[in-house]
């Protein structure tokens, strides 16, 4: 005990318990999220039994999910998951589209002056812009739809790249709430402005997303998603939702409380 | 990553040489190594550190600005929000649900789209304005409610040191 006193007062710099407990918690949570892919190969809906092989609940949900959707294709569970699947699964239905994808592409390059006038500081865009850009240029000039959804794959799972492309999404997702903040105040809770509510949980890495960040960043797309909720709740079925309501939508994912991963019909 | 990191911190370095905040410089210690920066802050005026020139570094880390850097007085520093060693502990050098203070909810916090100058900035009204519910540094915090007179006083001595003069 006497030791451990002198030590602790011989010590230059003072330790803060708080900081290392967290950096502890930190370091665990990246080594579980980092044996992940974070954006993994096209798994068969069956493939999910294994991870609830004594779950009733679950497993009558899956034989739901399986009757509606074939594939799925498992996101890193880093709190980016919504934004990484969301851009992934919309990118790569585009690929099939060319039509669509030139819209897509032209939308995207006006994006960046649409951030510089909501009042965003053109040097903390333009790197992540630049790559966002990077990355449609590079898939959408490959000619043979499966080589660039190879491509497509290829740079989700360079860390580079794919948190670049999370946080433009993010960045796109902020200024659309922004844009449109007396229709979005209406569903922030506490007394946080939008653009508060925006530097605080959409723009950072690795904060989880809500209805809200779903339907803004839909908007900010202009791409719909339907989300497939699967919880412990007790009917037998999975529940639906699209985003916005009524729309056709072009991307699915599966939620799980705390994770989303991509679906396919 | 470093390349965007290093892409990002040039970018930051000509935006705050073009354009320097009022009473702050800042940038790369040597040229070969972007990621230290030493910055030197101006105390604001009409303040107890008003008239001082505070020294300290940055320390970014390879992701940045996913991640926000470090920054570190190199001077003596008394002051609520500053650890003895000099590490600054404010909201916008730590992202949300990093909370080692348990920062309001309102609290500024780091995201890829803050920069080194918004730091700075951060980094002077806390100077100005301490907050005395996160106290890094309990002693001056227990003095900066209760006994401002002390405070004010070691203030000046610290002042007048990072200026050279006798004390």
């Amino acid at each position: 005990m006497g030791d451990e006193m002198k030590n602790s007062t011989e010590e230059s710099t003072p330790v803060n318990q708080d900081e290392l407990i967290l950096a502890q918690q930190r370091q665990i949570e990246k080594e579980i999220s980092e044996s992940i892919a974070l954006v993994g190969e096209l798994e068969p809906i069956s493939s999910l039994n294994r991870e609830y092989s004594n779950d009733e609940v679950y497993l009558e949900k899956i034989k739901d999910l399986s009757s509606k959707y074939k594939n799925i294709r498992r996101t890193r569970p880093d709190g980016n998951c919504f934004f990484r699947a969301y851009s992934y699964a919309g990118l790569e239905r585009l690929l099939d589209k060319k039509d669509e994808f030139k819209t897509f592409y032209k939308q995207a390059e006006e994006s960046k002056n649409v951030l510089v006038s909501l009042g965003f500081q053109q040097f903390t865009v333009e790197d992540f812009y630049d790559t966002y850009m990077e990355v449609l240029k590079r898939i959408g000039d490959i000619v043979e739809v499966d080589d660039a959804k190879k491509t497509l794959h290829y740079l989700f799972n360079e860390q580079g790249y794919s948190d670049y492309m999370v946080v433009y999404l993010r960045l796109l997702t902020s200024g659309q709430l922004q844009k449109e903040q007396d229709f979005y105040s209406c569903f922030i809770e506490g007394h946080r402005t939008v653009a508060d509510f925006c530097h605080q949980e959409v723009e950072p890495m690795y904060k989880e997303s809500d209805h809200i960040h779903i339907i803004a960043a839909c908007a900010a797309l202009n791409t719909g998603v339907r989300v497939v909720y699967m919880d412990r709740g007790n009917n037998k079925s999975v529940t639906e939702h699209d985003f916005p309501e009524g729309c056709t939508p072009s991307v699915h994912l599966l939620y799980r409380p705390g994770h989303y991963d991509i679906l396919y019909p | 990553m470093a390349g965007s990191a290093l892409r990002r911190l040039m970018a930051e370095y000509k935006q705050l040489t073009l354009n320097p905040p009022e009473g702050i410089i800042a940038g790369p210690i040597n040229e070969e190594n972007f990621f230290e920066w030493e910055a030197l802050i101006t105390g604001p005026e009409g303040t107890c550190f008003e008239g001082g020139v505070f020294p300290a570094k940055l320390i970014f880390p390879a992701d940045y600005p996913l991640s926000p850097p470090k920054m570190q007085f190199t001077c003596e520093m008394f002051h609520p929000n500053i650890y003895a060693d000099g590490r600054v502990c404010i909201s916008i050098l730590h992202a949300p649900g990093d909370d080692p203070m348990g920062y309001e909810s309102s609290a500024e916090r780091w995201s890829p789209v803050q920069s080194v100058e918004k730091i700075l900035l951060s980094v002077v009204s806390m100077l100005a304005e301490p907050n005395d519910e996160s106290g890094a540094n309990v002693d001056a915090a227990k003095m900066w409610r209760e006994n401002r007179e002390e405070f004010n006083k070691i203030a000046e001595r610290i002042v007048r040191r990072t200026l050279g003069i006798p004390t």
